[in-house]
C-alpha cells in the first residue's frame, strides 16, 4: 500500500437505539436523509472534497445495507487505486479479537489497516452527523499547532452546553479540561466527534488504553480525557458552519425539516462542495396535473399527485391522488395511496400507508406509543403495510412487531425484498 | 445476454437538424425527459441486454458527447476487457482535412472484438428497446442484416424510410422521406449485421470513397444482400425535427409512457451530476403535470413542462408547455409558453416569449434574452 499523508476513518457500526425502528435493520449511517442521501453521505464527501481519498469505514450494527451503499465507493469518487475506501467488520485472530467494544477499540483493531498507509494524521469521523467541513483546514491547523490531538468545536448556547461533551479550553485553544455533559459547564465548545491525531501518538495512547483494564475504550470517554490528564497536547478547531447530530427521531425530523426552513445553512447547492450520494438511476420526478406542493425537496423517480407541504421526499416515492401529506419525511420507495392523511410522520423506505390511514397528531390512542417520539412526530418503520383505514396516533411508532399484535392495522411488506433489490 | 454481439452507436445523422439544439452538440448528446440524453436510452438499452463492448462513432462537435459519456462508468462499462471505445473522425494530418480513412476507425473497433454480431444503432430515436428478438429472427432467416421497423409510416410527415417487404419480410423497396409511401411500415436506426460482412461493407465503402456511414446507407443495399425487417411493438420517439423532439419531450407528462419508457427491470442510466433535491419553495403558484429534476428551485407557476437539471423559476413567473435545459434562470416575472430554452440561458425580468403549439420556440444555448 502506498504512503498515504492522512487517512479518515469513520465509525459507522452503532445502532442508534434512539431512532428505534428506523434501525431495526440498518445501521445508523445508512438511514436517508435530505431527499436523496444517506447520512453517511456527509463524512464521505467531506472527506473526498477535502482532498482525503483513503477512507476506512468501521462497520459492526446490521451492515449489510451500508455495505451494499456504499459498494467500491464509486459514488463518491473513492473507488481509487492508491486509496479508496474500505469496509473494515471486526474480525477474529489468533489474539481472540473480537467485536468492537468501543469507538477507541474499534480503531485499535485496526492498527495493522491504518500502518498499512504509514499516515502522519488520522481523522475520527463519526458516521451519524449532518455537516459539511474542510478536514484539510482542521489538519492545517493541527499541524501548526503541533498538536498530538485536535478535536472540532462547535459553540453551542450556554444553556444547551449540558448536553454536550465540552472542552475548556486556555487562550492558545489548548484544552485544559473535557466534561462530559457537565452540569455546570465551564465552557460552551461542544466537541463534534471530528478528532485529528498524529497516527505516532495516537497508535501509542490506543496501546494503552487497550491495556487499562478499567477504560470503556471510547474515544470522548477514555481517550480524551486520559490524553489531556496525561499532559499531551490536545487542542481545539473551532467549527462554526450548520452541524446536527441526528441521534434521535426528533433531531433527525429537525435536521431534513432544516433543509426546507433555512436551506442557506448546509446549502447542498454549493457546487464546489458537492454532497455525493448513491443515485437510484431512476427518471425525473413527476408531479402530477391535480398535484398541489407546498414548500418541499423532491428527487428522482418521485411521482406526487395529491397534495404534500413541507415535506422530504425521498427517491421513488409515490403520493397518491386524494392523499395529503403535511410536515413529513418520506423516506425512498415509500407509497402513500388515496385518501391517507399524514401529517408529521417519518415514513420507513418502501413502506405502503394504503387508502384513508389516518396517522396524525390528532388521532385518539396509544397502541404504539413510544418514549423515543416526540414533539407528535410519528415513525412508521422500513416495508410494512399499513392497513387501509387505520388510525395512528401522535408519538407513536409502528414497526415490524406490531404486525403480529395489531394485524388489524399492521402487516409486513410481502415484496419488500424485491424492492431493495431495486433500489438498491 | 447478448454475448456474442457488439454495439455500435452513430451518434450523428446528417439527414437531421434540431435547430439550435444540435447545433452546440452531436444530436446523441441532445437532452432528453429532464436528466438524460439521447445516447442514453441506446446505451441502456445495450447494456440491458449483455453487450460490453460499444463502441460510439462521433462526426463533428463530439465535446459535449464525450463530456457526457466520460469512461463509461455509468453504465458500467469501465471496463477492462471491452467497455466503451469513442471512435472520432480522423483528419489528415496533411491536408487538415477529415479522411476518406474515416471508416477505418469503425473498422479497427469492430475488427478487435472477438464477439459474431454487431448491433448498429442511429441516435434519432428515443425507445427502451429489447435486442433479442432482432438477433434470434436474424439468426432464424438467416439474413445478411435485420432491421427494427414500426408500423408509423403514414403519421411520419417528415423524414422516414418507409419500406417494402415480401412475404419472408425480406427487404424489396425503399422509399426514403417520401411523404405518399404506400407503406406503413417505416424502418428505424436499429439494425443487426455480422461482424465480417459489415467490415466487408465498410472496406468496400472506402474503396469507393464513400465517407457517410449510415443505416440509410446499408438498408439501401437491400438488392445486393438479404435484408429482413422485424417488427418492433413498443414505444418509439422518432426525433427528425424540433417539432418531434418537442412532442416527445411532451409525452414524458403522460403516465403510462413515462413507466413503460423508464421501467424498474430495464433502468436508462445516464451520468450522475450529485445536485441537491428540487425544492418547490413556499412562494411558488400552481405546479402541475410537470417532469422536473434534481438541483431545481420552484417559486414561480409551472405547467405541462420538462425541466432538466438545475433550473430556476423566479418568482410569479409563469412557465407552459415549455422544455427547459440544465441550469436555464427563469428571472422574476418571465412568461414562457411553447418555449425550449437550451443550457445555461438566462431570460431576464419582464421577459414574455410566446410560441405555438406545434412551432415552439427555441433558444439556443447560453443565450441572455
Amino acid at each position: 500500500m502506498a504512503k498515504q499523508e492522512i487517512i479518515a476513518m469513520i465509525l459507522a457500526g452503532g445502532q442508534g437505539s434512539r431512532l428505534g425502528v428506523l434501525t431495526d435493520f440498518i445501521a445508523k449511517p445508512a438511514v436517508p436523509f435530505g431527499s436523496r442521501y444517506r447520512i453517511i453521505d456527509f463524512p464521505l464527501s467531506n472527506c473526498m472534497n477535502s482532498g482525503i481519498e483513503t477512507v476506512g469505514v468501521l462497520t459492526q450494527y446490521q451492515p449489510l445495507e451500508l455495505n451494499s451503499y456504499i459498494g467500491n465507493g464509486h459514488s463518491w469518487d473513492l473507488d481509487r487505486n492508491n486509496g479508496g475506501t474500505y469496509i473494515l467488520p471486526p474480525y477474529l485472530s489468533q489474539e481472540g479479537n473480537d467485536w468492537y467494544k468501543g469507538t477507541a477499540n474499534a480503531i485499535y483493531q485496526n492498527i495493522p489497516f491504518i500502518d498499512g498507509f504509514q499516515p502522519s494524521y488520522v481523522l475520527i469521523l463519526s458516521g451519524d452527523h449532518i455537516y459539511k467541513m474542510d478536514y484539510a483546514a482542521m489538519v492545517a491547523h493541527h499541524i501548526e499547532k503541533k498538536a498530538g490531538a485536535t478535536i472540532a468545536v462547535i459553540e453551542v448556547p450556554w444553556s444547551e452546553a449540558p448536553r454536550f461533551g465540552i472542552m475548556d479550553t486556555d487562550e492558545h485553544d489548548r484544552v485544559i479540561e473535557f466534561q462530559e455533559k457537565p452540569e455546570q459547564p465551564k465552557n460552551n465548545l461542544a466537541s463534534m466527534g471530528v478528532y485529528c491525531f498524529s497516527w505516532e501518538v495516537l497508535r501509542e495512547v490506543l496501546i494503552l488504553d487497550e491495556n487499562d483494564p478499567g477504560s470503556k475504550n471510547d474515544f470522548g470517554g477514555d481517550v480524551i480525557p486520559g490524553m489531556i490528564e496525561r499532559g499531551l497536547d490536545v487542542f481545539t478547531w473551532h467549527f462554526d458552519g450548520y452541524w446536527k447530530d441526528v441521534g434521535t427521531v426528533g433531531s433527525l425530523w429537525e435536521s431534513n425539516m432544516d433543509l426546507l426552513k433555512e436551506p442557506s445553512a448546509i446549502n447542498l447547492r454549493d457546487r464546489s462542495w458537492p454532497v455525493y450520494s448513491k443515485n437510484p438511476q431512476r427518471p425525473s420526478h413527476y408531479f402530477g396535473p391535480k398535484a398541489v406542493v407546498n414548500n418541499i425537496a423532491v428527487t428522482d423517480g418521485a411521482e406526487i399527485f395529491g397534495e404534500v407541504e413541507n415535506s422530504i421526499v425521498g427517491y421513488n416515492v409515490i403520493v397518491e391522488e386524494g392523499a395529503v401529506v403535511r410536515d413529513s419525511l418520506l423516506m425512498p420507495g415509500a407509497c402513500v395511496k388515496k385518501g391517507a392523511v399524514l401529517t408529521r410522520c417519518i415514513v420507513g423506505m418502501n413502506t405502503i400507508i394504503e387508502e384513508d390511514v389516518r396517522a396524525t397528531p390528532d388521532e385518539p390512542g396509544d397502541a404504539f406509543m413510544s418514549p423515543l417520539c416526540e414533539d407528535d412526530i410519528t415513525v412508521i418503520a422500513p416495508g410494512l403495510v399499513i392497513r387501509k383505514g387505520a388510525r395512528i396516533a401522535g408519538n407513536s411508532m409502528v414497526g415490524p412487531g406490531h404486525a403480529k399484535t395489531h394485524p388489524d392495522r399492521v402487516a409486513e411488506s410481502p415484496n419488500q425484498v424485491r424492492r431493495e433489490m431495486e433500489l438498491c | 445476454m447478448l454475448t456474442d454481439a457488439m454495439g455500435l452507436i452513430l451518434a450523428d445523422n446528417r439527414r437531421i437538424q434540431l435547430g439550435a439544439l444540435n447545433q452546440p452538440r452531436a444530436l446523441a448528446a441532445v437532452p432528453f425527459a429532464g436528466r438524460f440524453r439521447i445516447i442514453d436510452f441506446t446505451l441502456s438499452n445495450m447494456v440491458n441486454c449483455g453487450i460490453k463492448r460499444i463502441g460510439v462513432v462521433a462526426l463533428t462537435r463530439y465535446k459535449s458527447l464525450m463530456d457526457h459519456v466520460g469512461t463509461g462508468s455509468w453504465w458500467d462499462l469501465d471496463r477492462m476487457r471491452q467497455g466503451l471505445y469513442l471512435i472520432p473522425p480522423y483528419i489528415n494530418p496533411v491536408t487538415r482535412a477529415p479522411d476518406r480513412t474515416d471508416a477505418q476507425g469503425i473498422i479497427d473497433y469492430v475488427e478487435s472484438g472477438d464477439q459474431k454480431y454487431v448491433f448498429i444503432s442511429a441516435s434519432d430515436y428515443v425507445s427502451n428497446v429489447h435486442y433479442r428478438p432482432l438477433l434470434d429472427s436474424h439468426k432464424a432467416s438467416g439474413a445478411d442484416m435485420s432491421v427494427y421497423y414500426a408500423r408509423d409510416g403514414k403519421k411520419e410527415s417528415a423524414l422516414s424510410l418507409a419500406i417494402e417487404t415480401d412475404e419472408d419480410s425480406r427487404i424489396t423497396g425503399l422509399m426514403v422521406d417520401f411523404p405518399y409511401s404506400a407503406s406503413e411500415l417505416n424502418a428505424f436506426g436499429l439494425l443487426v449485421i455480422e461482424k465480417d460482412l459489415l467490415i466487408r461493407i465498410l472496406t468496400e465503402m472506402m474503396a469507393r470513397g464513400i465517407a457517410d456511414f449510415s443505416i440509410l446507407g446499408l438498408l439501401q443495399l437491400y438488392d445486393r444482400f438479404n435484408i429482413r425487417a422485424v417488427e418492433h411493438k413498443g414505444l418509439l420517439f422518432r426525433i427528425y425535427d424540433i417539432r418531434s423532439y418537442f412532442e416527445a419531450s411532451m409525452s414524458m407528462l403522460d403516465d403510462e409512457i413515462r413507466r413503460g419508457l423508464f421501467s424498474h427491470d430495464r433502468p436508462i442510466y445516464t451520468k450522475v451530476k450529485n445536485e441537491a433535491p428540487c425544492i418547490v419553495s413556499p412562494e411558488s403558484g400552481h405546479v402541475d403535470n410537470v417532469l422536473s429534476s434534481d438541483g431545481c428551485v420552484i417559486m414561480g407557476e409551472v405547467k405541462n413542462s420538462v425541466l432538466f437539471r438545475g433550473c430556476v423559476i423566479g418568482r410569479n413567473a409563469r412557465v407552459t408547455n415549455s422544455v427547459l435545459f440544465q441550469d436555464v434562470q427563469i428571472s422574476e416575472g418571465v412568461v414562457l409558453d411553447h418555449v425550449i430554452v437550451d443550457k445555461n440561458s438566462v431570460i431576464k425580468m419582464g421577459g414574455r416569449l410566446l410560441g405555438q403549439p406545434g412551432y415552439p420556440i427555441v433558444i439556443g444555448k447560453n443565450s441572455i434574452v
